[in-house]
């Protein structure tokens, strides 16, 4: 468990998923529409077209000793290496899937790549919770569609979201943060 | 044993080896702020902020070395119009220095070095003694995550 020099206790969360999928959108509407949370800063290394470069971060607490320190990824492809060093000690992933049937291959890439980074750990001492974004398309791909593409089975918490409008993103954090608090209880 | 006064004493050495030093972090490699201390007392900087992009940026130079296959990594430097910023690895952790732009090179690096090793001594105690925290101390983290817990479902 992570513990800063307060004694307080730390918890990083990642938001992963491939490009333009709803990621920074998701942490954005948290950070600003969320009144239950405390906040800090929020800090973004992106380019000119506030794309991600590197991450988004932001502290975050429902009060209390226990800190989320919330980050995102840049989804690009090119930024694979940045995206290994974001992965760096986390306790949970809120995998953001886009629903646009153009974006099948990315979905899969991305969440076969963050399997490759994070091994056996995945979903068992990382827990996940997959938010299939976008759901608001008129051509969105289904859910059992998306589930099957990323192979995911009955035991991972699945939100139906839409970032731009908040819906779902919510209860999708509420979900990944307690996974990761019951984790570090019961481990 | 890990003293929890030790980082802040390290640190506070190390800022008064050069009167250009402005602040120094100690964070670990996941982007977490361990311990800083600031030559002023109100120096307005988002900490947690500057540990997060202290450590990416770290870890990041170290993943372009492993790529590139030269080496170790042994210190960061950016230089700006009006500062400078060192970042070099002190065992688990990574050590920051944010400094005004004139200031001694050489000897920042010699402190950095020296100075890291015993942050990394002593941050393998306070990781050691996180790891086997005796039961009081488990106790009370198990109320603050129940705290946190039960927080969460009023959000």
């Amino acid at each position: 468990m992570r513990k800063d020099d307060k004694g307080r206790i730390h918890l990083k969360l990642v938001f992963y998923g491939p490009s333009l999928g709803g990621k920074t959108t998701a942490l954005r509407w948290l950070y600003g529409k969320v009144e239950g949370l405390q906040k800090g800063e929020f800090t973004a290394i992106e380019d000119e077209t506030n794309r991600t470069l590197f991450f988004d971060y932001v502290p975050m607490s429902a009060g209390g000793r226990v800190l989320f320190d919330v980050f995102t990824v840049a989804g690009q492809k090119r930024h694979r290496h940045q995206r290994k060093v974001v992965l760096q000690g986390t306790d949970g992933i809120l995998f953001v899937a886009d629903s646009a049937p153009d974006q099948r291959d990315e979905n899969m890439e991305s969440f076969e790549e963050l399997k490759l980074f994070l091994g056996d750990s995945l979903g068992r001492e990382v827990p996940i919770v997959v938010m299939l974004n976008k759901r608001d398309l008129p051509n969105r791909m289904s859910r059992d569609e998306m589930l099957d593409l990323l192979g995911l089975g009955g035991n991972v918490p699945i939100y139906e979201t839409i970032a731009v409008q908040g819906v779902g993103v919510k209860r999708a954090f509420q979900a990944i943060a307690r996974e990761v608090i019951l984790k570090r209880m019961y481990k | 044993m890990s003293d929890p006064k030790a980082f802040d004493r390290i640190l506070t050495e190390i800022i008064r080896q050069d009167k250009g030093i402005k602040k120094v972090i100690l964070v670990d490699r996941t982007g977490l702020t361990i311990a800083n201390v600031s030559k002023l007392s109100y120096y307005p900087v988002d900490v947690d902020s500057i540990g997060a992009i202290a450590s990416a940026v770290f870890a990041a130079s170290e993943e372009q070395g492993n790529n590139l296959q030269i080496g170790t990594l042994e210190i960061v430097t950016s230089e700006f119009s009006e500062g400078k910023i060192f970042a070099s690895a002190c065992g688990k952790g990574v050590l920051c220095v944010v400094s005004e732009a004139e200031v001694n090179i050489g000897l920042i690096r010699l402190v950095m070095k020296k100075q890291g090793a015993q942050l990394a001594e002593e941050l393998d105690k306070f990781l050691a003694v996180e790891a086997s925290a005796p039961a009081k101390d488990r106790e009370l983290d198990e109320e603050d995550l129940k705290s946190a817990l039960a927080e969460l479902e009023r959000v």
